[in-house]
């Protein structure tokens, strides 16, 4: 079809008119004297709350380095998801990031040994285990070209179903969403003897809507915020895993910012990330209520019937210990578990 | 110069096997699924991976075959030495560009090794990754051999895209990017590829913040690697498939039999079938080439005025653009991040009211006329529904698999393209399966390669645009200066207005809807209303003087000179720019719709 090399029209002009109005502006950046700009990215939705404790960890920066550090904030995935993020800091087209368990774990595979689900009961059982685990990941993460400045987490993610699913027998009837791209997970759903149906996350809702899928693990303000709670209104109460995550700046980066400015940019960014920890806990408990006010039914779950959910990831860890997730840094992370859930029962009685 | 045909056939193969593969791994998943879950491990990776060669290869032959997407300008260059001179220029900036590129992209490869994704045999990604550079270089090469039958030629060639590469050791200055900006557009109008000056510009911007260069392949990797656009080549192909067998035909014998009996039944007719086409093709440009040479005599038969006619078939020529399952609109709930069936829901209404008005206009002046009408007759309906049954099945067995939840989109579109080879080669035997379909997929795939690596560059030259925060700053010009919604939508009517008709609809939603998307939710405005808005103005873009795309295609389908068209096409202009106000103005349109189904 000889057409198609006409039929662009004038596609360049374009470039013109978009390039003339910015171009004058560009040097107003670059005059930032020999301030470093530090490039952030990150999934969070422009204009929510996350949103807005990043922005002032950044102009804290900039106050506390008197304009040496200057900060650009990428929010609600701009810059792309979290392997294109990671991806970006290793080529050095961006600084920074605040991401996801998943999005770390394209540096480091070990970090997933983290979100082994219904590994830890409760946030003191993560939060012990996470301390005592995390020198040794900051370390891995390191080797890897990153610094992992600190942790944050998004709520524990639960399921939310078209019907009451409270048994993984149940769970077994449903078709349960998975992320297109992560192979190795939707192959642990299908060994296990359930029906992952592996979509892009933009896919979703409407998924949900035609029945493609019939279930979906969110944490509840997901659920509550993108309204899928409408077409899977039975939410399981089980903690599935927590949306761990967290904030990490390339080595290369990092090593450009000056050392007298460095402990005052690890500190604020460890205070962000405590504040979007304590933010997101308390919203909890609200995000439920208000679901639950909304119509959503929740299914407990406690006794032999959590026992079972149990014993089902007991028995896939055996095939995912060296291969999906690397031996060591697995086995480490469930011993401190164990022994943290230890202290717990002492200090109970 | 021509490569030796061995080297073709080769990549032509592979193209094919390329083709097969996407069509038939979404399907195994689509019909696994009921089968006690048989699939095939990693699929949606497969898929990407086979879009991301598509992408390159098809990118490759389209080099090969110099079938790029380029502007009209270069048509006007004088033939012998000037011609000569343009041709070696042209190819030394996009040969500049690619070889930048393979850099570039080098860079994004070794990033992936150290990533360490495997696919699920095995197989490390950046191994599969490396097409990129890997093409990229090829087409330099073929940049190179082009530039010149000499091989003095040739090494001046070679000699000045080194010098360009090198100046990636110097520091960079804004003389130097106005300079090479300005000869990147030269190139461009005087005949090189659009995909280069976008990349190019991309990476002069990147280039001169000192931001390494690798941004703009990272982006280009990005884009297709995202899980949805496997949707476009597979719908590609399909109208491609479509163009080339008796469907054009059947419909319009459908359409003829069930409208000719209303006054101005065929001006109804050519509406309706001009929009049952772009929605199945596209929107690419496929329906004036088409169809405007079947329904075109059609017309005047009928004794319509020439200019009428003209008009019609050029507006008619992009009218289905709102309708299921085009490409357009899925592009833009990709870069929007708008779910797909909304948006289609969107559109229903809107599309539907353009089509209705420009019908209007046509029984208007068929009256006027007193066009001769045809009897109705119902057997005649029946045996032309009867004939056409399997294109027009295509749309509802779409809808169907994807409404009912048995298939996500992309396994949809896999069963579109299945189908229609099915109905092509074996029902209807337009194509012989061996004999005529592989070339039907390659001539796609070239198409494909060329629109992909648009796009992706595109993409390349709009992460520019992000990282920049120019999206920020045009939200905060737009908080300054407008104070009313209803003014930013009619600036929005304009500005989109002005771009749709220079830009290529594709490049036109990845390059403008992250600078759009913003400042509208800003305002308040619905997403789905936003789209609609979005999608409808670049419809109207299309007939817009000079240099609409329907304009220039009509100009060279029907041969008729581009000022008779631009005379021709005012009063379709006039009324489908109201339609676009009323879309614009009355969110109903566009909502209500959802709202009924109560999916807002």
């Amino acid at each position: 079809m000889g057409v198609h090399r006409r039929f662009v029209g004038s596609s360049i002009l374009l470039s013109l008119v978009l390039f003339l109005p910015f171009l004058p502006t560009i040097p107003a950046w670059a005059a930032g004297d020999a301030a470093i700009t530090i490039k952030v990215a990150t999934l969070v939705p422009a204009g929510s709350e996350w949103h807005r404790i990043l922005q002032e960890m950044g102009s804290e920066w900039q106050t506390a380095s008197k304009g040496r550090l200057a900060f650009r904030l990428y929010p609600g995935g701009v810059a792309g998801d979290d392997a294109d993020l990671v991806r970006k800091m290793r080529l050095g087209t961006l600084d920074a990031g605040l991401l996801t368990l998943t999005g770390i774990s394209a540096i480091d595979r070990g970090m997933l040994a983290l979100e082994v689900p219904l590994a830890y009961a409760n946030d003191r059982e993560l939060d012990c285990t996470l301390k005592q685990m995390s020198p040794q990941l900051e370390k891995e993460i390191e080797a890897k070209g990153f610094v992992l400045l600190g942790w944050t987490e998004g709520g524990w993610a639960r399921f939310f179903t078209k019907t009451p699913v409270r048994t993984p027998e149940d769970m077994k009837k449903m078709k349960l969403f998975v992320w297109a791209g992560d192979d190795q997970y939707t192959e642990l759903w299908k060994k296990a003897g359930f029906n992952p149906v592996p979509l892009p996350s933009t896919e979703i809702a409407t998924a949900l809507q035609t029945g493609l899928i019939t279930a979906v693990s969110v944490n509840p303000q997901g659920a509550l915020l993108l309204q899928w709670y409408k077409h899977v209104p039975y939410m399981t109460d089980l903690k599935w895993a927590m949306f761990l995550g967290g904030f990490v700046i390339a080595k290369s980066t990092w090593e450009k910012i000056p050392a007298d400015l460095r402990p005052m940019v690890r500190e604020s960014a460890l205070k962000a990330c405590q504040r979007l920890r304590d933010f997101s806990r308390q919203s909890e408990s609200k995000d439920i209520e208000a679901l639950k006010k909304n119509g959503v039914q929740v299914i407990p779950v406690d006794g032999p019937v959590l026992d079972q959910w149990r014993n089902l990831i007991q028995g896939v860890i055996p095939q995912v210990r060296g291969g999906y997730l690397p031996t060591d840094l697995l086995d480490k992370a469930l011993k401190i578990r164990d022994e943290c859930r230890g202290q717990e029962g002492r200090s109970g009685k | 110069m021509t490569p030796p045909s061995s080297v073709r056939s080769a990549s032509e193969w592979f193209l094919v096997t390329l083709f097969l593969l996407l069509t038939v791994i979404p399907l195994v998943d689509f019909l696994g699924r009921p089968l006690a879950g048989f699939h095939i491990p990693g699929s949606a990776t497969y898929t990407q991976q086979l879009t991301f060669f598509l992408a390159f290869v098809g990118g490759l032959v389209a080099t090969l075959a110099g079938r790029h997407l380029t502007l009209s300008s270069a048509g006007l260059i004088p033939g012998g030495g000037v011609r000569r001179f343009s041709d070696f220029f042209t190819a030394c900036a996009a040969g500049s560009v690619t070889a930048v590129l393979t850099w570039a992209s080098v860079g994004v490869v070794l990033a992936e090794k150290m990533q360490g994704q495997k696919l699920s045999f095995g197989l490390p990604i950046w191994v599969t990754e490396s097409v990129m550079p890997l093409c990229l270089g090829l087409m330099t090469v073929v940049f190179i051999l082009r530039s010149s039958p000499t091989l003095f030629g040739r090494i001046c060639a070679l000699a000045l895209i080194c010098a360009v590469f090198s100046l990636g050791l110097v520091t960079p200055g804004s003389a130097i990017a106005w300079f090479l900006a300005v000869v990147l557009l030269t190139a461009t109008l005087l005949g090189s590829p659009v995909f280069a000056a976008m990349a190019g510009l991309g990476l002069i911007l990147f280039w001169r913040e000192s931001t390494p260069i690798s941004a703009v392949a990272a982006e280009i990797y990005r884009l297709v690697g995202s899980p949805t656009l496997p949707a476009i080549p597979l719908l590609t192909a399909m109208g491609f498939i479509l163009a080339e067998t008796g469907a054009p035909r059947r419909l319009v014998h459908f359409f003829r039999a069930l409208l000719g009996f209303m006054p101005g039944g065929v001006a109804v007719l050519v509406g309706a079938v001009c929009a049952l086409f772009t929605a199945l093709t596209g929107g690419s440009g496929v329906t004036i080439i088409a169809l405007g040479g079947l329904v075109f005599p059609i017309l005047l038969e009928d004794g319509y005025p020439e200019h009428f006619s003209l008009g019609l078939v050029t507006a008619a020529g992009s009218l289905g653009l709102l309708f299921p399952p085009c490409l357009a609109v899925i592009l833009y709930s990709v870069v929007a991040n708008v779910p797909t069936d909304q948006l289609f829901l969107g559109g229903l209404a809107p599309g539907l009211l353009l089509l209705v008005l420009v019908s209007l206009h046509g029984i208007r002046v068929s009256l006027k006329l007193k066009t001769p009408r045809q009897r109705f007759d119902p057997r005649e309906v029946l045996s032309a529904t009867w004939e056409a049954k399997w294109e027009l099945s295509i749309p509802v067995a779409m809808a169907l698999l994807f409404g009912t939840g048995l298939a996500s989109l992309l396994e949809t579109s896999a069963f579109a393209c299945a189908y229609t080879i099915l109905i092509a080669c074996f029902i209807h035997r337009d194509l012989h399966p061996v004999r005529d379909l592989p070339g039907t997929l390659v001539k796609a795939s070239a198409l494909v390669g060329a629109v992909l690596i648009l796009l992706s560059c595109a993409m390349g030259l709009t992460s520019y645009l992000v990282d920049a925060q120019i999206p920020d700053s045009l939200l905060q010009f737009a908080r300054d200066h407008i104070h009313s919604p209803l003014i930013f939508l009619l600036v929005l009517n304009i500005v989109l207005l002005v771009l749709g008709s220079i830009l290529e609809i594709f490049s036109a939603i990845i390059v403008l809807t992250p600078l759009v998307v913003p400042i509208g939710l800003a305002f308040g405005i619905h997403p789905v209303h936003l789209g609609v808005i979005f999608l409808a103005n670049l419809e109207l873009g299309f007939l817009f003087p000079p240099v609409g795309l329907n304009l220039l295609l009509s100009s060279s389908r029907f041969g008729k000179p581009m000022t008779e068209l631009y005379l021709d096409v005012i009063p379709f202009l006039l009324i489908l720019g109201s339609g676009v106000l009323l879309i614009t103005y009355v969110p109903a349109l566009s909502l209500g719709l959802l709202c009924w189904l109560g999916r807002i």
